[in-house]
């Protein structure tokens, strides 16, 4: 007996439909594989990995929730980017806006602060889960040297974002750090001077680290975070009990 | 087993077994031979859905407790920006307060700059130092491994604390040594603020690789493990210490007394 057509087989029987996913339902093995290969975003996975790597009391997940943390970082980042404004002078009043009269403003700058500090924690427990399960080991030596630029890299990316509020808080927290940057010897004032384009924290200080905030850094993080997920397929996978 | 050793060659029905010479299992004993199963290399799933599944709901849990954090708890905003007025005290983002407990210490070249860099490369070099394919996949390597964790973590917890205790005691600096060696000898900065500093920290790396030598005769494997330790152990003492329990001109407080305006 023949079926009767539902919804749901005229929608992916459609040709709109079948030119956009070109496997059936996942409930195959073949179709299963071609799920992950031919979506550009999972197929940043293999088809099939061993067993024990989808162990979360292996991994407990800290190196995906540094990604996703990026992630909801860079779509709330973008949302306060419309409404914030890095000037000296309009700073200040334009986070009151978003905090007081933007839709969801409030929400948008407290999950960017949150998930900012979190990816800094997740960050330096997955540095410590993936040394402490002897991850680092060859062929994944070169890996774990990313990792540490990545490590670097969100340090930056945390205190870059910290001054832009341009609240008390943010001057002076910066003022310290760059404090500490400048005490590098040889070079401290020269480092300070880059950082900052003046003698004290100012309009220079604020568009540069505005800049390296939003476009430098991200990018520079995506980068590696790019080269750091390749070569964890490259040099086999997650690590494992040999 | 021992049916196998019942079992007489070729069926000929020769002598029977002389129990007194007949091989018992007496037990197992997990082996190191080169060629193991590869049952645990072997074992594979489908990525869709074992583990697309794993990441779709931590990632659904993780966004629903990050959205009711949010809602729940405001991102601080103090008032604005005021170069003419300076809070005391005035602190780093929390993350690098682990510096500025250090810089109350010592050199602040040494201390913000060239500690951390130390540090840093010293991290990207482990796998460069420690290439042992040993403990893989274990947490710890071994049973041995995690107790030098343990060791390691109480051992610098104690040091750090008593340093920084001691110091304080002393009015910064370093130990009262400074002061001494410069009434007596007429030293430098280099040497009192800069050099000695570095030799106590030293110092204390050289005493926990001993005892850890002497207490646990570790592999390399395990050493890396207490000097990464130590520096987590560090790390986290002196964040601490910077955060909750420095006050009014970085004097040491306790965490409720601290002024509020600090996240």
């Amino acid at each position: 007996m023949r079926r009767e057509q539902t919804l749901a087989d005229r929608i992916t029987g459609s040709a709109v439909w079948r030119s956009v996913v070109r496997h059936g339902y996942p409930d195959t093995q073949r179709n299963q594989a071609l799920i992950i290969a031919s979506n550009v975003f999972l197929h940043i996975h293999p088809v099939k990995i061993k067993r024990y790597a989808t162990k979360v009391t292996y991994t407990f997940c800290l190196g995906g929730l540094s990604f996703f943390m990026f992630l909801v970082l860079t779509m709330t980042g973008v949302l306060l980017m419309f409404y914030y404004v890095p000037s000296a002078d309009l700073a200040y009043q334009s986070m009151k806006d978003i905090e007081s009269s933007v839709t969801f403003g409030q929400l948008m700058r407290n999950m960017h602060r949150w998930s900012a500090q979190g990816m800094v924690i997740a960050v330096f427990l997955h540095m410590c889960r993936v040394f402490y399960t002897g991850s680092y080991k060859p062929p994944r030596e070169f890996n774990w040297v990313i990792g540490v630029l990545l490590l670097v890299v969100t340090f930056l990316l945390s205190f870059t974002g910290y001054l832009l509020p341009w609240d008390q808080l943010a001057l002076w927290a910066v003022t310290v750090g760059t404090n500490i940057g400048g005490a590098a010897p040889f070079v401290g004032e020269q480092v300070n001077m880059v950082l900052r384009g003046d003698f004290e924290i100012g309009q220079s200080a604020l568009i540069r680290f505005y800049t390296l905030h939003v476009i430098f850094l991200p990018l520079a993080a995506a980068f590696l975070m790019a080269v750091h997920f390749w070569r964890i397929r490259k040099d086999g996978g997650i690590s494992g009990p040999l | 087993m021992a049916e196998i050793a019942q079992q007489t060659p070729g069926g000929q029905g020769f002598t029977p077994i002389d129990e007194a010479k007949r091989q018992r299992l007496l037990e197992l004993v997990r082996g190191r031979a080169m060629a193991r199963p590869t049952d645990l290399a072997e074992d594979e799933v489908m990525v869709w859905p074992s583990l697309v599944v794993v990441e779709a709901v931590s990632a659904a849990v993780f966004l629903l407790i990050l959205t009711v954090l949010s809602v729940m708890v405001n991102a601080p905003l103090t008032a604005r920006a005021n170069p003419n007025q300076t809070p005391n005290p005035s602190k780093a983002p929390w993350y690098f307060l682990n510096l500025q407990e250090l810089l109350l210490h010592m050199n602040a070249g040494v201390a913000g700059v060239i500690i951390p860099t130390v540090a840093l490369v010293g991290i990207a070099a482990i796998p460069y130092i420690d290439r042992s394919p040993l403990g893989v996949g274990i947490l710890g390597t071994s049973a041995k491994g995690r107790r030098i964790i343990g060791f390691t973590f109480v051992y610098t917890t104690v040091v750090i604390v008593g340093m920084i205790l001691l110091n304080e005691q002393s009015g910064r600096t370093v130990f009262g040594l400074a002061g001494f060696l410069q009434e007596n000898l007429n030293t430098p900065e280099l040497i009192n603020y800069q050099i000695l500093p570095v030799l106590i920290i030293v110092f204390w790396i050289g005493v926990l690789m001993a005892l850890v030598q002497r207490l646990y005769r570790p592999t390399r494997r395990e050493m890396v493990i207490a000097l990464f330790t130590g520096f987590v152990a560090a790390f986290v003492v002196l964040t601490i210490s910077g955060t909750s329990f420095r006050g009014e001109g970085q004097d040491l407080t306790w965490p409720w007394n601290l002024p509020l305006e600090h996240h």
